[in-house]
């Protein structure tokens, strides 16, 4: 009866596990001098209304809160950042994410900008519109790849949630086995 | 949501969290026989597959925990079962945290416990099957609540900047705890009719 019972409850868990799962993570893209990105559960669901928080070294430089596809976009400061800036998201219930752009993606567009500033001593404008458009359709391109590799990364594999239950129950195997030995 | 992440909590609260924890895993170990192994291990692997199922919820998305039903299961031996199923869920997908994996078994185990004992022994005497998922439900959601609770308190306690706020806990916690309710109910009536001992931590 017991073992009926503890079928039941593998039945419901196991047509329903690869549905869903549950952990916050924020994925965030740069072109030119504006950040932009979205927060997203693993396995579905983005949080709404959720306050975000953009900060570099020297503080905090951006912040609002979330569209209703979790979404959240910001300019750099004109400066630009002092270095890496870290995007937080925060549900206010216990879920916290972060995505940290690092310095040298940020500095994007400012550095092959001096690089050909050396070699052109003095870039014309139409040089630096090149870059920007190449900058910039480079960025549509690779985003979609940059959003499938975060997706790939954080999907849950029925193998490893498979192998979870069967360690589980293995570990009680392995009591049981030393308990026996004992006696 | 009950997967407080690394890098959040201050190190008291960590330490504390996982002497708690110690303390209640040792327990839980202490009890453990032939007849609890089992039933530790299997529902153990319920929670662990069960609390990877989430829903999209507005700001956030929710997940079953079952802290109620292995509360009145196993009593103590739910720190057990809910320690190894963490571990297990940080090490193969990244949820929670291997320092928080203290605070986080106890803020799901201990409420279940606590309830499940207190309330255990009046659902296996209980006549009539409506007064029994009743009371059921009240463990599943008093536990699921008792978590909320926890959770807040140990953000709340570490001072960080991410101090839950009350509107947005309630509007998360109530509609798991509903459905959290809802399965613990099913499941002990279930459990009533075909096994009525699967809800006695200790036959006596």
């Amino acid at each position: 009866m017991r073992r009926r019972a503890a079928a039941l409850l593998f039945l419901i868990f196991g047509l329903a596990v690869p549905a869903q799962a549950h952990k916050l993570k924020v994925f965030a893209t740069v072109e030119g001098t504006s950040v932009a990105g979205y927060a997203f559960f693993i396995g579905g669901g983005r949080p709404h209304g959720t306050p975000w928080t953009a900060k570099d070294s020297s503080g905090e430089i951006a912040g609002g809160t979330t569209d209703a596809e979790g979404r959240f976009a910001f300019t750099l400061p004109p400066a630009g950042a002092a270095g890496d800036v870290t995007v937080t998201v925060d549900t206010r219930e216990g879920h916290i994410a972060s995505a940290t752009l690092s310095a040298a993606r940020l500095g994007g567009s400012a550095a092959p900008a001096t690089a050909m500033a050396v070699r052109t001593a003095a870039p014309t404008p139409a040089t630096t519109d090149i870059t920007a458009a190449v900058e910039a359709a480079v960025q549509r391109q690779v985003e979609p790849l940059l959003e499938r590799i975060e997706e790939l990364d954080a999907r849950l594999r029925v193998t490893d949630i498979v192998s979870g239950i069967f360690l589980i129950l293995g570990l009680g195997g392995m009591a049981l086995w030393a308990r026996g030995r004992r006696r | 949501m009950a997967h407080i992440p690394d890098g959040i909590l201050s190190a008291p609260v960590l330490i504390g969290g996982g002497l708690l924890a110690a303390g209640g895993v040792a327990l839980a170990v202490r009890g453990l026989d032939d007849r609890a192994i089992p039933r530790t291990a299997i529902l153990s692997a319920a929670f662990f597959a069960g609390s990877l199922i989430a829903v999209p919820m507005g700001p956030t998305s929710i997940h079953l925990l079952l802290s109620g039903l292995m509360g009145i299961m196993l009593g103590a031996g739910a720190f057990a079962a809910v320690l190894v199923a963490l571990a297990l869920q940080v090490l193969l997908f990244g949820f929670g945290g291997l320092t928080t994996l203290g605070v986080n078994t106890v803020n799901i185990a201990l409420p279940g416990v606590l309830f499940g004992m207190a309330l255990g022994p009046a659902i296996c005497e209980a006549r009539a099957p409506a007064l029994r998922a009743l009371l059921a439900g009240a463990v599943g959601a008093l536990s699921v609540l008792g978590t909320g609770a926890l959770v807040a308190l140990s953000l709340a306690l570490s001072g960080s900047e991410y101090t839950p706020v009350a509107s947005v806990l309630v509007a998360t916690y109530l509609p798991l705890a509903l459905g959290e309710a809802f399965v613990t109910a099913t499941i002990v009536a279930f459990l009533a009719r075909v096994q009525p001992d699967a809800l006695r931590p200790a036959l006596p």
